[in-house]
């Protein structure tokens, strides 16, 4: 990535520049965060000849704000991680996924498939999810260690979101590594398909993102001819392909884009918050055993994970017109970043907020963000969370982190690549 | 002084905060999966479960009608 020019870093409070994926991999981000909360709640980071610069939003309450006003702060410009280059990524190619679209055209296409992701849903779905879960661990069952994340973290979130869709299990592994050419596009691990020359570089990221968009489009191209010619019942791609929005039927360019949403968004945070609720889980042993003696204390360790994990970095939004945040002038045309770690820490809405503690309430973190961009599967997330550690605390009562975590260099996704585990107690 | 409240049932998905907060405002129905306002006028001593319904709803489905 360039660097931005000695100018402009002059200009970042305390030198801190939130465009830096080392900042995030070496985990440093809440020590930044909580000088920003205090000093520079609303700072322009600037940007450098590939990126944009953006306000900074660090606070609860402007999170809120932002997520609330969806006409003012819109999502077409860009969301965020690759988003933060111009252009956005996908721009040119006439589709758009509901992620990245403003009202009113943006409920219409929601409401096509929310009917799958309420609760309820997620309830009648809740015996498929454990048999699953434990399916994962019997793979690992009788051996003293593993990696976490590719054997068991990655695996359920997977089989959920491809089991919906209608997906066979030998396509799974595929799209297991298309979320990680997108997603982890800025990660040299990733980039293993650029020439060697590009490893490590600005160009070889958006040539990943790119190239594991290509595939994964390509793949459910073919997926919608066959479901075309072969209609299913329920499943989410035969829904899509069966649906209409103001009297027209979709386009092959939407259900593309619609798929590519479901299986990055349902995969890419799910895994983590399993990763990063293991890891905390272990670096606060007395919280642990209190959940080990009591498991119907599990909900609410849920939601303290994904308080303290925060999956998702951040979102972005470009503002409409021109307006003010905490006294601050934004004009329009400029970005605005929302950072969910940092809204799930602060300390005018959190009590201690760096204390680990699977009982807080109330606990209304943002890791899954609010209002109209309301995370579409925040029930199936928090259901797959709950169900694993259930299951994998049960079966597997001494785990322990064994090792480093790999972290994944990145400003978007709070990713752990690797995580070495024992899986039985320590002889 | 009473107020009106509703929610908008494009928006709701039926996480069901709303009757958490007020449950004597809103109630989950099972045959659409959705929150409904079963009281047609709320009075000022209900006022401040409301907003706080407000604020909590995930999907921003829920709101003053003056
Ligand atoms: C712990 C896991 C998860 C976290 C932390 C998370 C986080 C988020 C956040 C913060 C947003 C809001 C984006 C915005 O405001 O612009 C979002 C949107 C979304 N998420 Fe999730 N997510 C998770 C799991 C899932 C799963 C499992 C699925 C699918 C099965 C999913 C599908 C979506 C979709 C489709 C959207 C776009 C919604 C819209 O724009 O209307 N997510 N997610
Ligand atoms: S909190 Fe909001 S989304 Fe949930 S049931 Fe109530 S109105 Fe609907």
């Amino acid at each position: 990535m360039s660097p931005i020019s000695p100018e402009a870093a002059a200009t970042l409070p305390h030198g801190i520049n939130l465009l830096e994926g080392r900042l995030f991999q070496a985990n440093e981000m809440h020590e930044a965060f909580r000088i920003l909360r205090a000093e520079a709640p609303v700072h322009w980071n600037p940007g450098t000849d590939r990126f944009n610069g953006f306000w900074s939003l660090v606070k609860y309450e402007d999170l809120l704000h932002v997520s609330r006003h969806p006409e003012l702060f819109i999502s077409s410009k860009g969301i965020g991680g690759s988003g933060l280059r111009y252009p956005p990524p996908g721009q040119g190619e006439g589709s758009s996924s509901i992620i990245t679209m403003d009202p009113p055209r943006h409920v219409k296409m929601r409401r096509l498939v929310n009917k799958g992701f309420t609760p309820r849903a997620v309830l009648q779905m809740e015996p498929k999810i454990r048999a699953v879960t434990n399916t994962i661990l019997d793979r690992v069952q009788g051996r003293d260690s593993c990696d976490f994340v590719l054997e068991v973290s990655s695996q359920l979130p997977l089989a959920v979101i491809c089991g919906m869709m209608g997906l066979e299990e030998e396509h799974w592994p595929a799209m297991f590594d298309f979320t990680n050419q997108i997603l982890g596009s800025g990660d040299a691990e990733y980039q293993a398909r650029v020439a060697p020359d590009k490893v490590g570089t600005f160009e070889g990221a958006t040539l990943t993102a790119a190239d594991g968009n290509r595939r994964m489009n390509g793949f459910f191209r073919d997926i919608l001819a066959d479901r075309r010619a072969h209609p299913r019942e329920d499943d989410l791609v035969s829904i899509l392909v069966e649906s209409e929005v103001d009297g027209e039927r979709l386009t092959e360019g939407d259900i593309v884009a619609f798929c590519n949403l479901l299986v990055v968004a349902g995969n890419e945070t799910t895994r983590n918050a399993i990763s990063g609720g293991l890891i905390v889980l272990c670096e606060h042993p007395e919280e642990r055993a209190r959940l080990q003696a009591d498991p119907s204390l599990m909900p609410s360790a849920v939601e303290e994970i994904l308080r303290w994990t925060s999956p998702l970095h951040h979102m972005s939004r470009e503002a409409t017109a021109d307006t003010e945040i905490r006294g601050q002038k934004i004009a329009a045309g400029e970005k605005v970043i929302m950072w969910y770690p940092s809204a799930n820490r602060d300390e005018d809405i959190f009590e201690a907020p760096y204390r680990f503690d699977i009982t807080r309430d109330p606990n209304e973190h943002l890791a899954f963000g609010i209002g109209e961009h309301f995370c579409l599967g925040a029930g199936f997330a928090r259901a797959e969370v709950r169900i694993m550690f259930e299951e994998l605390l049960r079966r597997f009562p001494d785990i322990q982190v064994d090792g480093l975590p790999e972290r994944l260099r990145s400003n978007f996704i709070n990713g752990v690549k690797h995580l070495p585990v024992r899986l039985t107690a320590a002889r | 002084m009473s107020r009106r409240v509703e929610v908008d049932q494009q928006m709701c998905e039926g996480h069901g905060k709303c009757q958490a907060a007020a449950p004597e405002v809103f109630e989950h129905r099972d045959e659409d999966d959705l929150s409904h306002v079963i009281l047609d006028e709320v009075p000022d001593a209900l006022t401040a479960k409301v907003d706080r319904a407000i604020r909590l709803c995930p999907r921003q489905a829920i709101r003053w009608v003056s």
